[in-house]
């Protein structure tokens, strides 16, 4: 009563609690290195010696929403020892072990699996490579851009079959945003949406010029352009959620094991296509998996179908104009009978005829 | 005086070459241009659909609209508008469902459609009733229907051909459905179900090729031509529909603003006589008040027609018709 009724106690409980409220537990969690001291300003950058323009600013509010909020600067980025600091030349490894622990393993967490996968597959330069496909292939954060992850709507997890035993402690309310970083993985192989998958993928393989230098087949240079014509890549123009698009057959679940198609390890290899396209079509058989999911209907690539195509728009063409000018031909034939657009007691005869224009046989 | 007596001279030979007038038992003489000078009610004088026909072309066209709206859009994917009227159907996978209900619907139609002709056939059969040459089956005499139109229709016949209930371009837009149906459904069910569709071919087919072509073996190209004939006959089936089923029915002269006959299943008089004259003769021979109708228009037009007509052609029929149009008959009506 004494101690609580004195006013400087009061105060500095006060004091306390605004100091408690004001805390943010994901930037200290985050920059406990005090980096945003300087890269929170915006307009923290340079020129380099090639001119470019870099920006080093780093948004502590989108930072906080991205699936690394809780790895702080320096677990990314150890080169970095003192503030002010030297130029950066090393590239962050993903490899790297941060103090995040696994739930269950207690393990540091580290990319380093899913990079072993990667190494092997055909997006990582190989010993073999010419430097300038070394220099095209894609390294980890060309794909993965670590954007700001956008919620995923509740009625889109199949609670049922996927959440069903989260729920057992966790409100379904919550459970989006607890779980965030998982289940936008549940619904698909990736967090983004095919449409997106498509457009990375395209970044590259759709750039003819890039591919034709890098030796590329010629059905690989055309692969987005084709399969943009099959079903699988319309439905997926048009923003189906479910229709394949290139990871669904590129790729196993670790979703960086792509190969090339003759590879033995490809899940597009002619014995692994079973198990491939059996992802989503239950009965799949041998037959079935020889349909073409990049069709072309170039002559040289599959000359049947190119002159049925041919013969087809031609009947199209010749029945069009056909059907049409018989009729154009009718509308000027009957018009001599007098015939108008014009209704007259239900009928659109109208005035006498004109006089017929004889011929004799 | 002298351009009456050349119109006279070639109404001779019109009536000497093209059997101007059609003699009906108790009607009389019917010119073949009658047409112009019916009185027509635009909801129909003349049964020409049955209820089912009705029923059936409803289904067919609102599914087909359906259809052409979704496929348009998923095949037209890359094209700017396909987007947007994706989203009337609320997006690809909704308008892929949507595409196959209608497509079962439009099968089932089919099938309705099927059951129903076959059914009054075999009515119209055991009833001794039935005639081929009132139903969609092709006879030669359509492509001289044909060729007499278009001679018609470029000046060099006076007259229209006398065309059955069903005409050369009705049976032959007839004949393009049953095709494309035909196709539409196959090569939709082997895009809808791609897995079961490659296996109905039989193991014997494989083997007589046993070293499949880059391309893949025959259902691989069945697959392939599936997908080329589904869009193509899609295509053309919505051209031909647009541009010329509806114009023809709707939009020409003497059929605009439009024919209710797909409504009502009744065709008016005049388009009766001038396109399905000798299914009129029959309107006349099954329907006696339509006999009454045409005898008393013979009568009251005779004058008009007589003016138009050659004196020597007109002279004799008419007064035939004068005779057999009994007055008894008209009197009890």
């Amino acid at each position: 009563m004494n101690s609580l009724g004195n006013i400087r106690t009061r105060a500095t409980l006060l004091v306390l609690l605004f100091a408690l409220l004001s805390i943010s537990f994901y930037a200290e969690a985050a920059d406990k290195d005090n980096c945003l001291m300087c890269h929170k300003y915006r307009f923290l950058g340079r020129i380099d010696e090639s001119g470019k323009r870099i920006n080093y600013n780093v948004s502590e509010n989108l930072y906080d929403h991205t699936v690394h909020r809780n790895v702080s600067c320096r677990e990314c980025h150890p080169y970095i020892n003192k503030i002010p600091h030297d130029p950066v030349k090393e590239q962050v490894n993903c490899a790297n072990l941060c103090h995040l622990t696994t739930p269950f393993s207690k393990e540091r967490f580290s990319h380093e699996r899913i990079i072993e996968v990667y190494k092997k597959s055909a997006h990582a330069p190989q010993p073999g490579d010419s430097a300038q496909l070394k220099e095209a292939k894609p390294n980890c954060k060309f794909c993965h851009l670590n954007p700001m992850y956008t919620r995923v709507s509740e009625e889109r997890i199949d609670y049922h079959e996927s959440l069903n035993r989260c729920l057992n402690c966790h409100q379904e309310k919550g459970v989006t945003q607890a779980y965030k970083h998982i289940t936008h993985r549940l619904r698909h192989k990736t967090s983004r949406s095919p449409q997106e998958i498509v457009a990375l993928c395209a970044k590259c393989h759709q750039n003819v010029e890039l591919m034709k230098e890098l030796n590329v087949s010629k059905r690989g240079i055309t692969a987005v352009e084709t399969y943009k014509q099959s079903i699988h890549g319309k439905s997926v123009t048009l923003g189906s959620e479910v229709a394949a698009d290139c990871i669904s057959c590129h790729a196993s679940n670790k979703l960086h094991d792509i190969y090339k198609k003759d590879d033995r390890r490809a899940t597009v290899e002619k014995k692994n296509l079973n198990k491939t396209c059996s992802q989503c079509h239950a009965r799949t058989n041998s037959w079935f998996v020889q349909v073409a999911v990049h069709p072309s209907t170039e002559r040289e690539d599959n000359p049947i179908v190119f002159f049925v195509n041919l013969s087809l728009s031609l009947a199209l063409y010749g029945t069009v104009f056909g059907l049409v000018g018989l009729m154009l031909l009718e509308i000027f034939g009957r018009r001599k009978g007098g015939i108008k657009f014009l209704l007259r007691n239900g009928t659109s005869w109208r005035g006498k005829p004109k006089p017929k224009e004889k011929k004799t046989k | 005086m002298s351009i009456s007596s050349d119109t006279a001279a070639a109404g001779e030979e019109i009536a000497a070459t093209d059997d101007y007038f059609t003699h009906v038992e108790g009607v009389g003489d019917i010119p073949r241009d009658i047409y112009k000078y019916v009185k027509s009610d635009p909801s129909g004088d003349l049964p020409r659909y049955s209820m089912h026909i009705v029923i059936q072309h409803f289904l067919v066209s609102t599914t087909f609209l359906v259809l052409a709206a979704t496929g348009l859009a998923l095949h037209f994917a890359d094209v700017f508008w396909a987007p947007y009227l994706i989203a009337l159907f609320g997006g690809a996978d909704t308008a892929r469902f949507v595409h196959r209900i209608a497509a079962y619907i439009m099968i089932f139609t089919s099938v309705y459609h099927i059951v129903t002709i076959t059914a009054g056939s075999i009515q119209k059969i055991l009833k001794n009733e039935f005639d081929y040459k009132r139903t969609q089956i092709p006879t030669p005499k359509d492509l001289f229907d044909l060729i007499h139109d278009v001679k018609y229709f470029l000046g060099i016949e006076p007259f229209r051909p006398k065309m059955e209930k069903f005409s050369y371009k009705q049976k032959l837009h007839y004949l393009a459905i049953i095709w494309g149906t035909i196709v539409l459904s196959v090569a939709g069910m082997a895009l809808l179900f791609p897995d079961i569709i490659a296996k109905i071919f039989p193991e014997v087919m494989f083997k007589l090729r046993p070293q499949a072509p880059a391309n893949g073996g025959f259902p691989a190209l069945f697959q392939d031509l599936a997908r080329l004939m589904h869009a193509d006959e899609a295509v053309m089936a919505l051209i031909v529909l647009a541009f010329w089923h509806l114009a023809n029915v709707h939009i020409v002269p003497g059929r605009f603003p439009f024919q209710w006959t797909f409504l009502t299943g009744r065709i008016t008089r005049e388009h009766q006589i001038e396109e399905h004259f000798l299914e009129y003769i029959r309107n006349l021979e099954e329907m006696p008040e339509e006999r009454e109708y045409m005898g008393n228009l013979l009568k009251e037009k005779q004058s008009e027609i007589s003016q138009k007509m050659p004196v020597s052609s007109l002279q004799k029929p008419a007064e035939k018709g004068a005779v057999d149009v009994s007055t008894p008959e008209t009197q009890e009506n």
